[in-house]
C-alpha cells in the first residue's frame, strides 16, 4: 500500500486524525522511538491501541440461513432487521445481507415481489431499496466464515466484504433452524458454536472489530455462544438450551408464519426508537418477556467490558458515534458544541469508502488533505479562540445589558449622521 | 486343527453361543413353535392397541395455514353447472358429446388449456409375460374398435409463475351415457375449484382436471389417460397435418409436469348415518401399495379441523358385532386399567368399543391390501408412483335439497382447495411419511416396524422346525441306514436329495398350473364353472404326467426303516421352501403374506402322516388328526375362499365357478396375490396332503 512512505510519518498522520494534535505529538515521539529501535511493525503498535481505539463505524451482518417456502418467516425476520438498522443509520454499503432463499419471487407467494412481517400487510419489507449481498446457494457456512474473517478470493467485490476495522461496531444477526451448539445452513450444512467462536477469535486477532453484538433467533440459540472467548463480544439469543423459538403469528392470506417471536418483539422495541434515542442495551435485554416469547431470551455480557446499562442500542443497531472536537481535521463539526452530544452522522460516502480500507491508505489520504488545510487552520484557530473567550464570560445578562446600552449612542450617532 | 496338541489334555472346546442357542431352540422346537404361533396371532390382535396417532411429517405441507378463498359465489357457479348438466341428461342420445363439450367450454372460459382424450375399453386378458407391466395398446386395436370410445375431458391450468415441472391432478368420474345427480355434483365441484384455481396467484404446480368418462369403469378411463400421459407418441406426419396445434385445438394431447399428487373426487348419496357431511377416504392401490401417509393425513386434518366433516375409512362391518372380539376388547381394557393402577406411565389401553372398531378397520385394511386390487381409480396413479386417494363426499341430507346443496358444495370446494394449496406447498414428492402402514382408524395407523412383528413371530418357527425335523430324521436313521446299505457316507449327506426333487416337481407343476388360465382364457363361450373344471382336470393330468416322467414320490426304493423318516425329510424341505416363499411375499405384499402365514404356518407345522397317528387311538392323536383335516380343508385355496364367502355372504350363493371369477379379477389387476396363491400356497398345500397321506 503506502510502503514508500516513512513509517513515522504514517503513524503521525494516522493518529493525528484520531486524537488531535497533542496526542499526535506524543505518539509521534513513541513511533519515532519504535522506528529507531526497528521494531515498529504494524500489528505491535496497532494492538497497543486496540483496546483504546475509537469507535469508527458500524457494520451489520444479517443472515437468514434457511431455504424453502415454509421458512418464509426467517427471511422476513432478516429483512425486518435490515430495515431497522438502515433506518437507524447504517448505510447499505456497510450492511452484508445474506438471504438463503428468495421468498419474494417464490411462486407460492400471494403477493409477488413483496415480503411482509405482519399479517396487516402494511409494510412491504422488500421495497425498491434492498441490497442482497449473498443470496440463495451463496449463503453457505464457508461464505459466512469468509465474510467474518475477511479471507475472500480476490475476485469478490468490495460490496460483498465486511471491510470493518479495529474501531468497528458490528451487529451479527442470524436466524434459521438451530439446535444444541449448531445452526443449520441451507438444509445441508451446519455452523457449529466452535466455528463461530473461532471466526470471532480470528476477527479479534485481525482487528476487524471493536465491539461485536451477536444476535441469534433460532431454537436453543444460547448454545451457539458457548464457545465464545473473545473480548468485546456481546451475545443475545432467543432461547435457552432445550427451548424452541416459536413463530409469532400466521398470515392466513399468504399461508405461512411471517415472523418469529423474538424478532417480532425486537422490532417492537426498535419501532419506538430513532437515531437520537438513548435507550440502553440493558433496557433492550430486559424488554423480552418470556411469557410472550414462549422461550427465555439469553444474553451473555461477561466478555463485554462496558456495562450494558450505559451503552445505547444505537451503538450496534445504528450508526451513532461519539464525536470529539478536534481543531483541524473535522472543521465542519468543530463549530458545533461537541463536548458530549451524540449526533448520528452518516458520513460522506466517498470519504467512507476510503475509511474502510486498510489503515495505511487511510493515513495517506489524510496527509495530502492536511497540506491543503494549513492556511485555513490559522483562521480557524482564531475563530475558535474567540469562541472560547466568549464561553468564559460568566455574567451573560450583564454583557447583554451593556451591549444594549452601548447600542443607544450608536443609534443616536447614526441618525445624526444620516440627517 | 490349529493346536496340534492331543484333545486329551484340554476338554472339547465349547461351541460358540449362537450355535448353542440354535441347538437349544431346535431341541425345544415344539414348545417354541407353539409359543411363537400363538404370539404371532395375538400380536396381530394387539395391533389396534399399538396404533399411533397420525401426524403430518412433511413440514412443507402446512395444511390449513391459509384460509380457503372458495366462496359462496363459486358454490353457486358449481350449482349452475350441475343444473345445466342435469338438463342435458334428459336427452340421453346426445349426452355423451354434449357434456364433454360443455365441460371443455367452461374450462376454456376459465383460461385453461383444454383437450379431449379418446380411449378404448381395456380388454382384461391374462398375459403371463406382461404380468406386472401393463399392456400398451396396439395400433390395430385402435382402428378396430373405434366405435366404442370413451371421451375424457382434460383441462390444464399452467401455474402463472411456476416452472411447469410438477402438477396436481384431480379427477371427477362421471358416466357419460347415464349421468346421475351425484356425478353431476362432482363435476360441478371440480369445475368450481378449477375455475377458482385459474384465478389464484399462488400456484407453484400446474393443475390438471380430468373429467373422466366412466362408462367403461372409473379405473379404465383414468388408467387409459395416465398411460397416454406417460407414453409420449412421436409420430411426425400426424403432427405436420395439424399446424394449428395451438390453444384452440381440442384433440392435441397436452401434458403438465410430473404429478405430485392426485385426488379423485366423488359425491355419493348415503343416508341416515350422521348429522354431519361425511368424507370416506379410499387409498389402497394394486398389490397393497398405499399412498404416502402424509396425503391421507393432510386430507384428514383439513376435513376434520377446517371443514368439520366426519372422516371414515373402510371397515369390515360384520366384525363389529362379534361377541368374542368385544370380550377381547373388554379384557384388554381391564388389563390396561390394572396396568395403569400399577404404573401411571403405562398408557396403552383403549375403550373396548374403540378396540373393536379399530380391529374392524384393520381387518378391512389388511383385506384390501392382501387382495391387491385397487379400491378405486386412484389405484391407476399408484402404478406411476403418484400418490393418490379417492375422496368420497356424502352430504347429510338429500342431494335434491337445493338449499343444502350450496352449503355442501361450499364445504367440498374449500376442502379441495385447501388440499391443493397444501400439496402446492410441497417441494419434493411425498417422501417424509410412511408408505407401508395399515390404518386402524382415519387418524391412527400401524407402521411397518410394528406389524412385521406379528408376521415374523409366525414365520420364525418354520426354519427351526425344518432344522429340527432334518436333524431328528438323520439321527433316527443313522443305525438302520448303516445296517441296510453299504455306502454310509453318501447316504447321510444326500438324504434330502429325494425330498428336494419331490418339492421341486410340485413347484414346477404349480408354475405350469398358474399359466394354464392364459390358455383356457382363449376357449370361447365358457362359463366360469366349466373353466374351473377344465383348469382342475388339466392340472391333475399334468401332475400325473410329471410323476410318470420324473418319478413318483412313492416310487422311492427304500427299506421300511428309512421310509419311516422319509416324510420327515420331505416335510423339512417343504417347510424351508414355504418359509422362503412367505418371506419373499412379505416384501412384495405384506398383507397377503400375513394372511397366508396364518393359514399356512399351522398347517405346515402340524402336518403328520395319518397312518402314523392312526395306530394308537388316544385323544391326543385324535386331536392331531382333526387339526390336520381342518387345516387341510381351509388351506386349500378354493375351499378357503368358499368358506370366507359363505361366511360373509351366506351359504346360498356359493358356486365352484367363484374361484375362477376371483382368480380372473386377480390377474386382470396384476395382483401378486394370484402368484402367491398358485406358486407358494398351493404347492405347499399339495405337499402337506402328500405327507398326510404318506404310506409310512
Amino acid at each position: 500500500m503506502a510502503s514508500h512512505k516513512p513509517n513515522s510519518e504514517l503513524r503521525q498522520s494516522e493518529f493525528r486524525c484520531l486524537f488531535g494534535r497533542r496526542m499526535a505529538l506524543l505518539i509521534l515521539l513513541v513511533a519515532l522511538v519504535a522506528s529507531i529501535t526497528g521494531k515498529s511493525d504494524a500489528t505491535s503498535s496497532a494492538s497497543f491501541s486496540s483496546s483504546s481505539t475509537m469507535h469508527t463505524n458500524n457494520w451489520a451482518v444479517l443472515v437468514c440461513t434457511s431455504r424453502f417456502w415454509f421458512n418464509y418467516r426467517h427471511m422476513a425476520n432478516t429483512l425486518s432487521l435490515y430495515r431497522t438498522v438502515k433506518r437507524l443509520g447504517i448505510p447499505d454499503e456497510r450492511i452484508i445481507l445474506m438471504l438463503a432463499d428468495d421468498m419474494a419471487c417464490n411462486t407460492r407467494n400471494n403477493y409477488p415481489a413483496q415480503v411482509f412481517n405482519n399479517e396487516n400487510h402494511r409494510l412491504n419489507l422488500y421495497g425498491d431499496n434492498v441490497e442482497v449481498d449473498y443470496r440463495g446457494y451463496e449463503v453457505t457456512v464457508e461464505n459466512f466464515l469468509r465474510v467474518l474473517t475477511g479471507r475472500h478470493e480476490t475476485a469478490v467485490p468490495r460490496s460483498k466484504r465486511l471491510l470493518s476495522d479495529e474501531g468497528s461496531h458490528i451487529l451479527l444477526y442470524m436466524t434459521g433452524h438451530g439446535g444444541d451448539e449448531f445452526l443449520k445452513f441451507q438444509d445441508s450444512e451446519e455452523l457449529q458454536s466452535h466455528d463461530l467462536a473461532d471466526a470471532v477469535k480470528q476477527m479479534k486477532e485481525k482487528l476487524r472489530f471493536k465491539e461485536l453484538l451477536i444476535m441469534v433467533d433460532t431454537c436453543q440459540a444460547a448454545t451457539l455462544f458457548n464457545q465464545l472467548h473473545s473480548p468485546g463480544v456481546l451475545a443475545i439469543g432467543s432461547s435457552m438450551k432445550g427451548e424452541n423459538s416459536y413463530s409469532h403469528h400466521l398470515d392466513s392470506d399468504i399461508g405461512v408464519s411471517v415472523v418469529d417471536r423474538f424478532t417480532y418483539y425486537t422490532l417492537a422495541f426498535f419501532e419506538r426508537l430513532n437515531t437520537y434515542s438513548n435507550a440502553s442495551m440493558s433496557s433492550f435485554f430486559n424488554s423480552f418477556v418470556p411469557s410472550l416469547l414462549l422461550s427465555t431470551a439469553y444474553y451473555r455480557t461477561d466478555l463485554y467490558q462496558r456495562p450494558p446499562a450505559e451503552v445505547p442500542v444505537t451503538n450496534f443497531f445504528g450508526s451513532v458515534m461519539e464525536t470529539i472536537h478536534t481543531d483541524s481535521s473535522y472543521k465542519g463539526f468543530s463549530s458545533k458544541k461537541t463536548s458530549s452530544a451524540k449526533i448520528g452522522i452518516p458520513m460522506n460516502q466517498a470519504d467512507e469508502i476510503e475509511r474502510r480500507t486498510l489503515a495505511s491508505t487511510d493515513a495517506e489520504n489524510h496527509i495530502t488533505e492536511s497540506n491543503l488545510e494549513v492556511e485555513e487552520n490559522t483562521i480557524f484557530h482564531f475563530i475558535s479562540s474567540i469562541w472560547n473567550k466568549v464561553e468564559q464570560i460568566e455574567n451573560i445578562d450583564a454583557v447583554v445589558n451593556y451591549g444594549l446600552v452601548a447600542m443607544l449612542p450608536l443609534a443616536v450617532l447614526s441618525t445624526w449622521i444620516l440627517r | 486343527m490349529e493346536n496340534g496338541i492331543p484333545d486329551s489334555q484340554n476338554p472339547k472346546p465349547k461351541p460358540r453361543p449362537i450355535v448353542r442357542i440354535g441347538i437349544f431352540l431346535i431341541s425345544h422346537n415344539v414348545f417354541f413353535s407353539v409359543v411363537c404361533c400363538i404370539g404371532g396371532i395375538l400380536a396381530l390382535f394387539l395391533l389396534p392397541l399399538m396404533a399411533k396417532n397420525t401426524y403430518i411429517s412433511e413440514n412443507a405441507l402446512m395444511p390449513g395455514s391459509a384460509n380457503p378463498m372458495f366462496s359462496r359465489y363459486d358454490a353457486m357457479e358449481a350449482n349452475k353447472l350441475v343444473k345445466s348438466v342435469m338438463a342435458m341428461s334428459l336427452k340421453p342420445e346426445e349426452t355423451r358429446i354434449q357434456i364433454a363439450r360443455l365441460l371443455a367450454q367452461r374450462m376454456e372460459e376459465s383460461g385453461a388449456e383444454v383437450y379431449h382424450h379418446k380411449f378404448h375399453e381395456k380388454i382384461s386378458q391374462f398375459r403371463p409375460l406382461h404380468f406386472f407391466s401393463d399392456t400398451p395398446y396396439t395400433g390395430s386395436l385402435l382402428q378396430n374398435t373405434s366405435a366404442t370410445r370413451g371421451l375424457n375431458t382434460v383441462g390444464i391450468i399452467r401455474a402463472p409463475r411456476g416452472d411447469g415441472k410438477e402438477a396436481i391432478v384431480f379427477v371427477t368420474p362421471y358416466n357419460s351415457t347415464k349421468i346421475e345427480l351425484n356425478e353431476a355434483l362432482s363435476l360441478g365441484l371440480g369445475y368450481s375449484v378449477f375455475s377458482l384455481l385459474s384465478r389464484v396467484t399462488w400456484l407453484a404446480k400446474d393443475i390438471v382436471w380430468l373429467a373422466a368418462d366412466s362408462q367403461y369403469g372409473e379405473y379404465a378411463s383414468v388408467a387409459a389417460w395416465l398411460r397416454d400421459y406417460h407414453t409420449p407418441v412421436f409420430d411426425g406426419p400426424e403432427s405436420k397435418e395439424n399446424p394449428t396445434s395451438g390453444a384452440g385445438n381440442t384433440d392435441v394431447f397436452r401434458r403438465a409436469g410430473t404429478m405430485a399428487a392426485a385426488l379423485v373426487i366423488k359425491v355419493v348419496e348415503k343416508h341416515g348415518e350422521t348429522e354431519k357431511d361425511t368424507l370416506s377416504i379410499y387409498a389402497e392401490a394394486s398389490n397393497g401399495q398405499m399412498p404416502n401417509l402424509d396425503l391421507i393425513n393432510t386430507v384428514h386434518y383439513l376435513a376434520v379441523h377446517t371443514q368439520g366433516l366426519r372422516v371414515k375409512v373402510e371397515k369390515v362391518y360384520t366384525l363389529l358385532n362379534l361377541a368374542w372380539l368385544q370380550v377381547m376388547g373388554q379384557i384388554l381394557e381391564s388389563v390396561s386399567k390394572v396396568a395403569r393402577s400399577l404404573n401411571p406411565q403405562w398408557k396403552f389401553g383403549m375403550p373396548a368399543a374403540e378396540y373393536v372398531d379399530g380391529t374392524a378397520t384393520l381387518a378391512s385394511s389388511l383385506y384390501y391390501q392382501a387382495l391387491g386390487v385397487p379400491t378405486g381409480s386412484h389405484g391407476a396413479f399408484r402404478d406411476y408412483q403418484v400418490d393418490a386417494v379417492t375422496l368420497e363426499i356424502s352430504p347429510k341430507s338429500f342431494l335434491n335439497n337445493e338449499g343444502r346443496r350450496t352449503e355442501f358444495l361450499l364445504r367440498g370446494g374449500r376442502l379441495m382447495e385447501s388440499v391443493v394449496r397444501s400439496v402446492n406447498n410441497l417441494l419434493e414428492k411425498f417422501h417424509q411419511s410412511f408408505f407401508l402402514y395399515l390404518m386402524t382408524s382415519p387418524s391412527k395407523f400401524v407402521s411397518v416396524g410394528v406389524y412385521m412383528i406379528a408376521f415374523l413371530l409366525l414365520l420364525v418357527p418354520l426354519p427351526i422346525a425344518a432344522a429340527a425335523l432334518y436333524s431328528s430324521s438323520t439321527k433316527d436313521n443313522q443305525v438302520p441306514a448303516f445296517a441296510s446299505t453299504a455306502k454310509p457316507g453318501v447316504l447321510k449327506s444326500w438324504r434330502w436329495l429325494h425330498a428336494a426333487k419331490v418339492v421341486f416337481i410340485i413347484h414346477l407343476w404349480s408354475t405350469i398350473v398358474s399359466l394354464l388360465p392364459s390358455l383356457i382364457d382363449h376357449i370361447p363361450e365358457m362359463t366360469p364353472t366349466n373353466n374351473i373344471l377344465i383348469w382342475a382336470s388339466s392340472s391333475i393330468f399334468i401332475l400325473l404326467i410329471l410323476y410318470s416322467m420324473l418319478g413318483s414320490p412313492y416310487s422311492y426304493p427304500t427299506t421300511s426303516g428309512s421310509r419311516n423318516s422319509e416324510w420327515a425329510t420331505l416335510k423339512s424341505v417343504m417347510i424351508a421352501v414355504a418359509s422362503i416363499g412367505l418371506g419373499l411375499m412379505s416384501i412384495i405384499n405384506y398383507a397377503t403374506a400375513q394372511i397366508g402365514a396364518i393359514l399356512m404356518v399351522p398347517m405346515c407345522l402340524i402336518v403328520h402322516p395319518l397312518r402314523l397317528t392312526g395306530r394308537s387311538g388316544n385323544l391326543k392323536d385324535f386331536l392331531l388328526i382333526a387339526c390336520n383335516l381342518v387345516l387341510a380343508v381351509i388351506g386349500f385355496p378354493p375351499a378357503g375362499l368358499l368358506v370366507i364367502k359363505g361366511w360373509s355372504e351366506g351359504v346360498g350363493g356359493l358356486n365352484v365357478g367363484d374361484f375362477w371369477i376371483w382368480a380372473e379379477s386377480l390377474w386382470a389387476w396384476n395382483s401378486a396375490t394370484y402368484l402367491y396363491v398358485i406358486l407358494i400356497h398351493f404347492p405347499c398345500w399339495v405337499l402337506c396332503m402328500h405327507i398326510l397321506l404318506h404310506p409310512c
